[in-house]
């Protein structure tokens, strides 16, 4: 199970289960992202490879018209994840 | 456990339910339990995407032996692939030195004890062996 919206502020909400087979619904999503945002992870139990590969990817398009995502409320496992992968110097993640 | 897998994407929806299973029989901590996850997605989908020619079904095995925990995944009609001996991406550069992909095989090598490639060549059969020890 997994979920994406995106409400009126333009915040991006992430549900569920973010696994290689959700990347093509998720990417919809991203691609839509011009301008800064926070994603919010609060209801996120779980992402793998593909969904790190489709927020970077999200993350350099932005980056190079001076735009950013910021990550927040990430569990401990995810969080974990992302330090391996070396996305602190590639996000801003509020703790 | 043991059980094959449809060679696709959409099968991990089966696989998640399976290790949902022996997380629960085997009695697995939650930390323990997401990286199993985490690390059978990254090998099954390697599989999928490399070996799109092998047999139609991948086979996935896990055990627990006192607190170490056992995971093999079997595939056969394949050519040779380790996915094993790959060179790490530079976690410890900026954004603008980075590409996308050729992280989950470093997550996988990262977040266990021991993991290792075989190929048998004449049946074209790879497996890839993964030990992890359980949290105390």
């Amino acid at each position: 199970m997994f979920e994406i919206t995106r409400d009126d502020s333009g915040r991006v909400q992430l549900q569920g289960r973010f696994d290689a087979a959700q990347v093509t619904r998720a990417k919809e999503v991203f691609s839509l992202v011009d301008d800064s945002c926070v994603v919010d992870f609060a209801e996120l139990s779980y992402i793998s490879s593909a969904g790190l590969g489709l927020l970077f990817a999200t993350q350099k398009r932005l980056t190079e018209r001076g735009q950013a995502l910021t990550l927040a409320n990430l569990n401990p496992h995810i969080r974990e994840v992302f330090r391996i992968a070396g996305f602190d110097n590639i996000f801003k993640i509020d703790e | 456990m043991r059980r094959g897998f449809r060679r696709e994407i959409d099968a991990l929806e089966e696989i998640f339910r399976f290790l949902e299973d022996f997380v629960a029989e085997a009695a697995i901590d939650e930390s323990t339990a997401f990286t199993i996850n985490l690390v059978v997605e990254e090998l099954f989908t390697n599989m999928v995407r490399h070996n799109a020619g092998g047999e139609a079904f991948i086979d996935l095995g896990i055990e627990r032996v006192d607190d170490c925990l056992h995971l093999e995944l079997v595939d056969s009609g394949v050519e040779r692939f380790d996915p094993v001996n790959i060179p790490a991406p530079p976690v410890d550069a900026g954004i603008g030195e980075r590409r996308a992909g050729g992280l989950g095989l470093y997550l996988v090598q990262t977040m266990v004890d021991d993991v290792s490639y075989s190929y048998e060549p004449g049946t074209r059969q790879m497996r890839v062996s993964v030990t992890k020890r359980l949290e105390s």
